[in-house]
């Protein structure tokens, strides 16, 4: 019975890996690893794992493809062109090195005795949500701590990067419709008091009136 | 039967395996950065499936970090490939591999 | 043998419950038009049936009638896949509430417990299925080919996320108070006090948040600009006809449903009708029945509060909807758990 489920639910994620790297279509790709993720939340959930199970779903179907995906939707990525590739035996020189790969896992596993634990017949605590608990908070505080100043910086990272160049200020809103804005409102740079007039009828006009050049910008 | 433990390291090996050729097949920017995802799977797999079968849950503490940490690259690479596109105007690795734009 | 007997009352038990939702769902799409027909001063659709009874019924006949029309430059995987994310996303949550407690079937031996599956994450899984329901959305926006549906579609899923966020934090506070993630568990949690110690006496704080970040995440008024009949069209499902819309259609409600249920399970008792246990015995038959009607009518009365919001608020504009999210939802919310950190330390014995 375990065994079926654990051939279904690997099957399922082999196709999908596959699926991953044979689609021309980013799009596709991205839907196939959140159909890997799935299934190995479920292998999770048979490991009696079921906290990491919920947090693979929550982190890496959740929040981390949907930031793929509308990566590639903003940018609209299409197929990838069935150009030549710089190295032309590049995809049969890559899948028989991976057969090479798998064949020494096969040998080592294959040479290694085997263990006789399992892990639904015998119920345990671990893997239940308190006992992660108990442990991350006392005997591995300090990575915890590490990690979530490597989420600040990571969020810093993305900002920073993601930043178009030459920004207006915070403060100018510039609604359809021709308004008078004093500079000071407009541009992040000027004096306080500068009330030279600003007309423009949208955020972009105020930029070019302003004479904010965006590099990035393509027309 | 049950499935033992070498079933899933067997499962992770393959996995593993399929992201690396993924990574080394793939031209497009966006794609090899889910194969590297793939692999990071493959290997919290190794870990949860040792964490159970050895009744210990730090292997189960290590696949939290080990999530985070992708959260984290997710973020930053995906920041970087927004910078490559806005200014080589193309997600393909073959066009990237010079430093002038 | 055993498994298989188990799986058969899985399996009966997934098929009870799938019925009665859909058939509250039918039913509160027929209840939001007639009720919002009072708010707006006219009377609803009362022509079916005896008061409009049937209406959801002809409503099911039309849409499956209909003709459908798939756009020609659309992609056609995921043109189809959509909705059926969506709804899936919708519908997974429901096995994992608790519909009354354990229930003696008289004149037997055999106790049954009203949750379909009960495991010590489910509320963990509640939010991690609520992040897939996203996919549906963004996924439906890009496949049409439409930039109307695809600027409807990224603001649909980019104020998802957005309030998810507000959403998981402000549940923090109730698993603080009851030390489990299991929902069976807090319901059970809230039956002291002769079945009044419910949760919003302690958070209502965290009630507030949650309620507020639960009617943004199901794209309801006021927030629900990406899909409005006078934005966009009609957002991200406007190149949807017939069977489809109607699937899009049955998981926003399927999800108000939800998040309904969720809000009863944390902040309002579950099961939980107070003062009964004075006069009936806990686990009979006539108890778990009160008490599974209880929790049905604490949710009707949630859907009822969604529906007239519906009829009383304007809607927000997009900006203003990310910049509450953002910079005054998420701190409060962060602000809640200190806050019941506090409390929980000052005053550990409530």
């Amino acid at each position: 019975m375990l065994a079926l489920l654990f051939i279904l639910f690997a099957g399922l994620a082999i196709g999908c890996g596959l699926a991953v790297v044979a689609q021309r279509n980013p799009l596709y790709s991205a839907i196939s690893l959140i159909g890997v993720f799935i299934s190995l939340a479920c292998l999770y959930v048979m490991l009696a794992a079921p906290f990491i199970a919920a947090v693979q779903v929550i982190v890496y179907a959740g929040a981390i493809m949907v930031l793929v995906v509308f990566v590639i939707m903003l940018l609209n990525v299409e197929q990838e062109e069935r150009g030549r590739p710089r190295l032309k035996f590049l995809v049969p020189v890559a899948v028989a090195l991976s057969a090479v790969l798998i064949a020494e896992v096969a040998f080592i596993l294959v040479s290694v005795q085997e263990f006789r634990v399992n892990p639904i017949a015998n119920p345990s605590d671990v893997g239940l949500t308190h006992s992660i608990g108990a442990q991350l908070f006392t005997r591995y505080l300090l990575p915890f701590e590490i990690t979530s100043i490597l989420l600040l910086m990571a969020i810093v990272g993305a900002m920073t990067l993601a930043r178009r160049g030459g920004l207006l200020s915070p403060n100018a809103r510039v609604i359809p419709g021709a308004q008078v804005l004093p500079m000071s409102l407009v541009d992040p740079h000027a004096e306080p008091d500068d009330l030279r007039p600003v007309e423009a009828e949208t955020s972009d006009e105020a930029a070019r009136v302003m004479g904010i050049t965006d590099q990035s910008k393509r027309d | 039967m049950e499935p033992q433990l070498s079933w899933y390291l067997a499962l992770s090996a393959i996995l593993f395996t399929i992201g690396v050729t993924g990574v080394i097949i793939k031209r497009n920017v966006i794609a090899m950065f889910m194969c590297i995802e793939l692999m990071l799977n493959a290997v919290n797999l190794t870990f949860v499936a040792f964490a159970s079968f050895f009744q210990d849950v730090t292997g189960q503490l290590f696949v939290f970090i080990v999530m985070t940490v992708a959260a984290a690259e997710a973020a930053v690479g995906l920041g970087i490939i927004i910078a490559i596109f806005r200014n080589r105007e193309s997600l393909d690795v073959d066009d990237a591999s010079i430093l002038k734009l | 043998m055993d498994t298989a007997i188990d799986i058969v009352l899985k399996l009966i038990a997934i098929t009870v419950a799938f019925t009665v939702v859909l058939l509250i769902v039918a039913y509160t799409v027929l209840a939001e038009r007639r009720v919002l027909g009072f708010i707006q001063g006219r009377l609803g659709p009362n022509r079916v049936g005896y008061g409009g009874v049937l209406q959801p019924f002809a409503d099911l006949l039309k849409f499956i009638l209909k003709e459908d029309i798939v756009p020609d430059k659309s992609t056609r995987f995921i043109y189809f896949l959509a909705p059926v994310i969506a709804t899936m996303a919708a519908l997974m949550t429901m096995i994992v509430y608790p519909f009354g407690p354990d229930i003696t079937i008289p004149f037997t031996n055999i106790t049954i417990p009203l949750t379909i599956a009960r495991f010590d994450v489910g509320l963990l899984y509640v939010l991690g299925i609520t992040s897939i329901g996203v996919y549906g959305i963004a996924l439906a926006g890009w496949s049409s080919n439409n930039k109307y549906s695809l600027m409807g579609g990224l603001r649909a899923s980019a104020q998802m996320i957005s309030y998810e966020l507000a959403l998981g934090l402000s549940l923090i506070g109730v698993i603080m108070i009851a030390g489990t993630l299991d929902l069976g568990q807090i319901v059970e949690n809230q039956s002291a006090w002769h079945g009044l110690r419910w949760y919003i006496i302690f958070q209502p704080l965290g009630f507030i948040i949650y309620l507020i970040a639960a009617i943004a995440e199901t794209n309801r008024v006021p927030f629900d600009l990406p899909e409005a009949e006078t934005e966009l069209v009609a957002g991200f499902h406007t190149e949807y006809s017939a069977m489809k819309f109607a699937l899009f259609f049955l998981a926003e409600y399927i999800n108000m449903f939800t998040v309904s249920m969720l809000a009863t399970t944390l902040f309002f008792g579950g099961w939980n009708v107070p003062f009964i246990d004075a006069f009936l015995a806990r686990g009979s038959f006539l108890y778990g029945l009160i008490s599974a009607i209880g929790f049905i009518v604490k949710v009707c009365v949630f859907l009822f509060f969604y529906i007239w919001i519906r009829g009383t608020l304007p809607r927000f504009r997009f900006d203003q909807l990310m910049n509450f999210g953002w910079k005054f939802l998420l701190p409060l919310a962060l602000f809640n758990i200190f806050l019941t950190a506090t409390l929980i330390y000052l005053f550990p014995n409530l």
